[in-house]
Order: C-alpha cells, then sequence, then structure tokens
C-alpha cells in the first residue's frame, strides 16, 4: 500500500521545496503585502474619517451661515426702526422750530407796529398842534399874541382833549 | 435560447463521449479483464514520468536520483519505464516494491536504494510551487507599481482570498502574534489550495495526486507540530506536565499529563489524516465511478457500459465540483486549525481569583 506508506524522497523534496517556498514568501512577499493592505485600509479608514469630519463642518457652515443672515436679517430691521424714528424726531423738531421762528417773526411784526403806530400817533400829535394852532391863529389873528406862553395852553387843551377820548 | 443550446451542445457531447467510451471499451474487451485497483492505485500513486494525455505509453522523462550499495545514480527516467534494466536499476512491477525503482544485487535479489528521484509528484511540488510564488508575487508587484490602488482581475480575487484568510480568520485567532506566525499560514494555505486545486486538473501541469500523498501531507503536519511545540510557552508546557486538575488525577498515575501529551500528537496526526484523506476520496470516487464504465461493460456488454457512461460522467462532474469546493474547504481547514493550534500553544498564565 504506497498510499499509507510515506516515500523518503517525496518528504525530502515536498520539505526542501515548502521551505524554499516559506522563505522565498516569508522575506520578500507575505510582509509587504500585509503591509500594504494595513495601510490601504488605513487610508480608507482616514478617508472616510475626513469626509465625515467635511461635511461635519459645512453643515456648521451652513448653519452659521444661516445664523449670520438671521443676524443681518435683524440689523436691518433695528436700523429701519431707528431710522424711521429719527425721521419722525426731525420732523417734529422742524415743526417746533419753526412755531418759535413764527412767534418770533409776529412778535417783530408786533414791536414794529407798535413803534409805528406810536410814531404815527407823535407826528398826528405834532401835525393836529400844528393844524389847532394854525386854525386858532385864523381864528384869533388879531387878539392872541403868537407867543409861547399861548402854544403851551393849546397845547394842554390837545391834551386834555386827547385824554378825554 | 442560450441556456436551450448550452444544454443541446453539453447532451451532443455527452453522447459523443458515451459512443467513443462504448468504441474504446468494445475494443477493449477482447484485450483482458480490468483490474479497477491497480488501476485506481496507479492513478492516486507516484510514478516515475509524467504521463502526457491520451497516450497512455508516452511519458515525460524525469530525472531518478538513486543512491545504491556503489554509489550515486543519476539518469532520465526513460531508461527503466519501458521494464528495462539500466545501470542495474529497475522499475520492480507487482513484487515487493511495486512501482517503484529497486537495485538488482548480486544473486538476483531486489533492494530498494536510497530513493531521491523527482518523481512525478515532486516534479507537481515544485510547478505547484512555482505557481504559488508567481500568486503571490503578482500580489506584491501589484502593491509596489501601484501603491494604494486596489488591485484589480485576477490580483483582486488573490487579495480577497489573502484578505479572508489574514484578516478573517489568522488576525481575530492570534491578535498580536499574527504578523509573526502569517507568512508561515498564508504559504501552507495557498501551497495546499494549489496542489489540491492542480490534483484535480488532470493534464499534464496537474494530475498528481499531491494532497492525497500522506509523504506530503505529513511534511506540512510535522512543520506545524514542531511550531506548536517549539514556540510553546511555559504555561503550555505546565498545562501539559501539570494540568490544573485535582491531585488524584496526576500525582499517583500520571493521568491527565498522558492524555495531554497524546493530544499532543493526535492534533497534527488529525492534520495530516484529515487533509489526506478527503483529497484521496475525491479522486478515488471519480476514478471508481470511471472504471464503472469498464466493469459494466466487461460484466454486461458494451449497451450498459455506453450507458454507465452518462451516469458515471454526470456524476464524476458534480464530484469534480464539489472536489473544487472541498479543495478550498480543506486548504482553510488545515489554515485555520494550524493557527488554533498555535495560538493554543501560546498560552499566558490564567489569574485565578
Amino acid at each position: 500500500m504506497e498510499l499509507f506508506t510515506p516515500e523518503f524522497g517525496l518528504v525530502f523534496w515536498m520539505f526542501i521545496a515548502f521551505a524554499c517556498l516559506y522563505f522565498i514568501l516569508a522575506k520578500y512577499a507575505w510582509p509587504y503585502i500585509i503591509k500594504s493592505m494595513e495601510e490601504r485600509a488605513d487610508l480608507i479608514d482616514k478617508g472616510v474619517a475626513y469626509a465625515q469630519e467635511a461635511k461635519a463642518q459645512l453643515d456648521n457652515a451652513k448653519a452659521e451661515a444661516d445664523k449670520v443672515i438671521a443676524e443681518a436679517h435683524q440689523q436691518q430691521a433695528e436700523i429701519l426702526r431707528e431710522a424711521s424714528k429719527l425721521k419722525n424726531q426731525i420732523i417734529e423738531d422742524a415743526k417746533g422750530e419753526a412755531a418759535i421762528e413764527a412767534k418770533k417773526v409776529s412778535q417783530a411784526a408786533q414791536v414794529s407796529i407798535e413803534q409805528a403806530r406810536k410814531e404815527s400817533e407823535k407826528q398826528l400829535r405834532q401835525e393836529v398842534g400844528e393844524i389847532a394852532l394854525q386854525i386858532a391863529e385864523k381864528v384869533l389873528r388879531k387878539n392872541v399874541s403868537n407867543d409861547s406862553a399861548q402854544r403851551e395852553l393849546v397845547d394842554q387843551y390837545l391834551s386834555e382833549v386827547e385824554t378825554n377820548n | 435560447m442560450r441556456k436551450v443550446l448550452s444544454a443541446i451542445i453539453a447532451l451532443v457531447i455527452v453522447a459523443l463521449m458515451a459512443f467513443g467510451y462504448y468504441r474504446a471499451a468494445s475494443h477493449h474487451h477482447g484485450s483482458g479483464e480490468v483490474n479497477p485497483k491497480e488501476i485506481i492505485y496507479e492513478h492516486l500513486g507516484d510514478a516515475y514520468g509524467w504521463e502526457i494525455p491520451f497516450a497512455h505509453d508516452v511519458r515525460i522523462p524525469l530525472p531518478v536520483i538513486v543512491k545504491g550499495n556503489d554509489g550515486w545514480h543519476c539518469f532520465m527516467s526513460n531508461k527503466v519505464t519501458g521494464g528495462e534494466t539500466y545501470e542495474g536499476f529497475k522499475i520492480d512491477h507487482g513484487g515487493e516494491h511495486n512501482g517503484k525503482i529497486v537495485q538488482i544485487v548480486d544473486g538476483g535479489k531486489e533492494v530498494r536504494p536510497l530513493d531521491f528521484s523527482i518523481t512525478k509528484n515532486v516534479a507537481a511540488i515544485f510547478v505547484a510551487a512555482l505557481i504559488v510564488i508567481l500568486m503571490v508575487f503578482s500580489i506584491r508587484n501589484w502593491y509596489k507599481k501601484h501603491g494604494m490602488k486596489a488591485p484589480r482581475k485576477g490580483t483582486a480575487f488573490l487579495e480577497l482570498i489573502v484578505d479572508y484568510v489574514y484578516y478573517d480568520t489568522i488576525r481575530p485567532i492570534m491578535g498580536k502574534d499574527a504578523p509573526k506566525y502569517a507568512p508561515y499560514l498564508l504559504t501552507v494555505f495557498f501551497f495546499i489550495l494549489t496542489m489540491n486545486l492542480m490534483g484535480l486538473i488532470v493534464i499534464f501541469p496537474g494530475g498528481a495526486n499531491l494532497t492525497g500523498n500522506l509523504a506530503v501531507t505529513m511534511v506540512l503536519a510535522l512543520i506545524t507540530f514542531f511550531i506548536i511545540n517549539l514556540t510553546g510557552t511555559k504555561e503550555y508546557w505546565k498545562e501539559i506536565l501539570w494540568p490544573d486538575v485535582p491531585m488524584a488525577l496526576k500525582c499517583p498515575v500520571p493521568m491527565m499529563p498522558f492524555i495531554e501529551i497524546l493530544g499532543m500528537f493526535t492534533k497534527p496526526i488529525a492534520l495530516m489524516i484529515r487533509l489526506f484523506a478527503n483529497m484521496m476520496g475525491g479522486h478515488m470516487v471519480v476514478l471508481v465511478l470511471m472504471l464503472l464504465i469498464f466493469i459494466f461493460t466487461s460484466m454486461f456488454g458494451a449497451i450498459v457500459g455506453g450507458a454507465t457512461t452518462v451516469f458515471s460522467l454526470a456524476f464524476a462532474l458534480f464530484m469534480l465540483a464539489l472536489d473544487t469546493l472541498v479543495s478550498f474547504i480543506q486548504a482553510y481547514v488545515f489554515t485555520i486549525l494550524s493557527t488554533i493550534f498555535i495560538s493554543m500553544s501560546h498560552v499566558e498564565p490564567h489569574h485565578h481569583e
């Protein structure tokens, strides 16, 4: 039964062949292959981690951008509100100032009117005096000398008239 | 449509083969009885010279290296395969050393010399080793050339196997020891797988029943045995010689140590027998199925033999497909068991609370 009794020659050559095969592969092939496969697995793991991180960052960035936009909207609304407030205030102020100015103008006008009235009163008085004197002169041409005591008297009468008015 | 076509073609081929066997068998019938046992052992066994297909008597000569009682002799096998005697050597036929080279010493006695011949099996081992080297270096060269890119086509398939054996089997079992023993285990896996598959290919570079030969599996099992026991830790030896069992089991009569020591040897022997029996069994079933054609022909005539051909071929095809599966499984089983046995010899002391 040849099959069940190992041949020495075959055992010998099998051992030689296997030993050669082992030393060649163990020295030049397997460590390199295992190292390369491990490196590639690491690279893929890293790539996946990197992609996840990048995605997270992207999501983050989006959220941040949304936040900035919301803030900008808020600021815009605030600015608009402030502007409208300012506008109203300016209008109010302008109205007030205009009123004051108008008051001043009307006061000045009143003063000048008063002055003009006084002036015209004075003038009127003089003219009335003069006219009265002329009239009196014509009336009394001879009797009444044109002295100052007479004039004073007329003036006095006129004042009386005026106060009676 | 294509399925139907290929089914028809397959049927035609099977019918033609059946016809061919029928003719051959009816021709063979006259020349003598079929001796199944002889044919089976011839096909499963070793040979000087490598038979080429379809020509039983034409063999590729291989070197014969023998050391007789008068020193070394080295000649090509075609000097003796025809039954001749060369330099006092001839191939024994039907004697005590059937099929082996013997030296005829004085008095016509036949003595078996020290035989280092490159027989068919040895040559096939070399071819298998070469194929393994080519396969493994094709992966390595891919990484050398393409760096981090994933391999394509055949290399990708080989890488898949390496990945499966190393990352899913060796590393989970061995842990930090894995890189140290991975080269041996991966080499064993690829070598066994190649030898298994080459054995299934019947024509020239294959056709040698390597892993179905006890010598081959014995060498592999012995190497595993030595690795287990030479790299074993103190704890491993303690568990064998003074295991943690009740004193009665080890003190007056060393029963447990005896069982443990027996276990040391049964492990590699189981490895050796498992691979050998699986592969040889597969080959033998196919051979028997083929021989049934000739046996039935000689028993019941050519027509029965022709009919048997179809069934035999169908079953043989099924068996060969099964053997392809078994080739992978057995290579894997040998590797995983070696891994487990080696890692079991690297036990660290248990911590008892």
